[in-house]
């Protein structure tokens, strides 16, 4: 291969950026192009709560200075949709009829949010937050607001609530399952966020929908809201007033300008271990890759800041000529309201029918709870509510498949640390702890 | 590169490394006034049981800060950017104003060398202490178990201690 190559990363945030870093650590020659559908500079989704709360501005939303993103030399294109990839002639096409021929292709989509067939996101005063546009627009009409609904009870609906709490507004969260965070955290952890959710002055309707927005001249002025029985019968229907909707309600890839291509997709694209898809000199990473996951072992989409960055890392690398595999992603999440530090990764539906064993020490009056998630021996999962500190040693347990019986009895306590993993591994362990800083490879990899 | 290690067979447990990190951390850097200022200044290194036992009653210690990792995870995973990796120094930079307390670089981190701070609102870990040349728990440290270095230092006590542990 020439060694000035052209590289094309369609998307401009965690996966583009982890991919550009590491391409640039290796090669400073070829050319890099980074094309993004929106027109705006860098910035962090994850930071788009604390934008709507104005506890961060505009400036403080990037997660990298222009000065150090110039210094890495790419060309940065804004506000161009990429509509469709030629993979035999490496050419891919935007929506404003310009094209670009690649050598290599990072396919960095990311995702959009999911919005149920019932509601019209069209209609003025119904959102979502995903974008930096999204936040602008909710930021402007929360000034005039005073009720605000989130439908959808994960992380981004609950960092949306705890913002226009702490703006003033009456919130009120809206979700399906009996408990916040259903994907994340089991019923007794919920029961502690919920509790803590609502001294926050938080409304939490569980097993509840919302079936319709009312709205009038197009703008929206109530949603109807239909709480649900266990046995799913006699639901009660409210009309409540409304100023402000926002949909959380997860995210899909955005594997559009690919579908009718010969590159691999289920609901995301398929990569294997060094982020390639199977298409010759096309990568995908971020929110729009489907990987290996290490905890529920099989393959799906993280849509996670962290695995972004890193997934973009590895395809970077192997863009750029190496060979560096991806030990897999994981589903991880750490969330801080007030009175609630949380962290939980992996397998946390882990159940006894299908080989799994948890430890559990629930404290409610104290608002702490853990539970640990085990199959084999092996860490699989885990919750953390209130008593956070110590969740990388548990995650890096799980990653590097260490089987825990010897510390059963003490794993969830205070004494279970990376010290006792040093005291009781030996010598491995004792050049992982004197070598992370020095040696190239992460320190937990191998 | 420096890094800052701990040698398990000296360390005591004593927790001088903790007070001193603790001092060089507050306001006044005195160890009379540290103690009451409002809040109490953090520890950035702490003293963790190895659960090995050395024929005493006692159980072997050591002293654990964050370990600026080669390929940190935590810079990785920070939202806001707000963890770098000097290449010059090899030290892991945590920039306090960046930091909204989301809690993703204490998720990560392999050592748990990540901690909230007292308020709960922000993170904290070993910085390496900029103002000085020898660290403060190193220069604390009354049996000298930690050890500030060049690598190459390292792989001497590498040997000594697995020469140590042979029969």
């Amino acid at each position: 291969m020439s060694p000035h190559k052209k590289i094309v990363i369609v998307g401009n945030s965690a996966a583009g950026i982890g991919a550009l870093e590491s391409f640039r650590s290796c090669d400073r020659e070829s050319s890099l192009t980074i094309i993004s559908d929106e027109n705006r500079r860098l910035y962090s989704r994850c930071l788009l709560s604390y934008f709507l709360d104005g506890s961060i501005n505009e400036t403080g939303l990037s997660f990298r200075s222009d000065d150090y993103l110039t210094n890495l030399g790419a060309n940065f294109i804004f506000n161009k949709k990429v509509t469709h990839v030629d993979s035999e002639g490496q050419v891919i096409f935007c929506d404003d009829d310009s094209k670009f021929d690649y050598d290599q292709l990072l396919m960095a989509t990311g995702g959009s949010p999911k919005i149920p067939e019932q509601i019209d996101g069209k209609i003025e005063g119904v959102f979502v937050l995903r974008t930096m546009d999204d936040a602008i627009t909710i930021r402007k009409s929360m000034d005039n607001a005073r009720t605000a609904f989130v439908l959808g009870g994960g992380l981004v609906g609950l960092k949306a609530a705890s913002a226009f709490r702490k703006s003033g507004l009456d919130v009120t969260v809206v979700v399906r399952s009996k408990h916040v965070l259903s994907q994340m955290i089991d019923y007794d952890a919920a029961q502690i966020v919920m509790s803590r959710l609502q001294e926050n002055g938080i409304r939490v309707l569980t097993q509840s929908d919302i079936e319709r927005v009312e709205s009038e001249n197009n703008k929206m002025n109530g949603v109807k809201v239909v709480k649900y029985e266990d046995d799913q019968s006699n639901p009660a229907e409210m009309i409540l007033s409304c100023d402000i909707l926002v949909i959380a309600k997860g995210v899909k890839a955005n594997v559009d300008c690919i579908r009718d291509t010969r590159i691999e997709c289920n609901r995301g694209i398929v990569t294997d271990s060094e982020m390639r898809t199977n298409a010759e000199n096309i990568f995908a990473a971020g929110d729009v890759a489907e990987t290996y996951d290490v905890a529920m072992e099989e393959r799906s989409i993280n849509a996670l800041w962290t695995c972004a960055i890193q997934q973009g890392r590895i395809a970077g690398s192997n863009m750029a000529g190496k060979s560096r595999q991806y030990d897999g992603s994981l589903g991880m999440n750490s969330i801080n309201f007030p009175g609630v530090d949380l962290i939980s990764f992996g397998a946390i539906k882990g159940k006894p029918d299908l080989g799994f064993e948890s430890i559990v020490e629930n404290r409610p009056e104290e608002g702490i709870y853990k539970k640990i998630i085990l199959k084999e021996g092996k860490i699989k999962g885990l919750i953390l509510v209130n008593k956070i500190d110590n969740a990388g040693v548990l995650l890096s347990v799980l990653r590097r498949k260490i089987d825990v019986v010897e510390y059963k009895d003490e794993i969830l306590s205070d004494y279970f640390t990376y010290g006792r993993l040093l005291g009781s591994r030996g010598q491995e362990e004792m050049s992982r702890y004197l070598y992370a800083g020095m040696n190239p490879g992460r320190p937990t990899n191998g | 590169m420096k890094v800052i290690t701990c040698r398990i067979e000296r360390c005591l447990g004593c927790k001088s490394c903790e007070i001193a990190c603790s001092v060089e951390h507050s306001k006044t850097k005195v160890l009379v006034s540290a103690i009451q200022e409002d809040p109490l200044p953090r520890q950035r290194i702490r003293v963790l049981n190895t659960g090995i036992k050395d024929g005493t009653y006692r159980l072997k210690s050591i002293a654990l800060q964050c370990r600026h990792c080669d390929e940190p995870f935590c810079v990785d995973a920070c939202i806001a950017g707000g963890i770098t990796k000097d290449p010059e120094t090899g030290v892991v930079h945590f920039n306090r104003e960046n930091c909204v307390g989301c809690w993703s670089c204490t998720m990560v981190c392999p050592f748990g060398a990540i901690v909230r701070l007292q308020d709960g609102k922000v993170a904290i870990k070993c910085d390496r202490c900029p103002d000085r040349d020898v660290p403060a728990c190193v220069e604390a440290c009354p049996t000298g178990a930690l050890v500030f270095g060049e690598p190459e230092e390292f792989s001497i006590l590498l040997d000594e201690k697995e020469s140590d542990e042979s029969p």
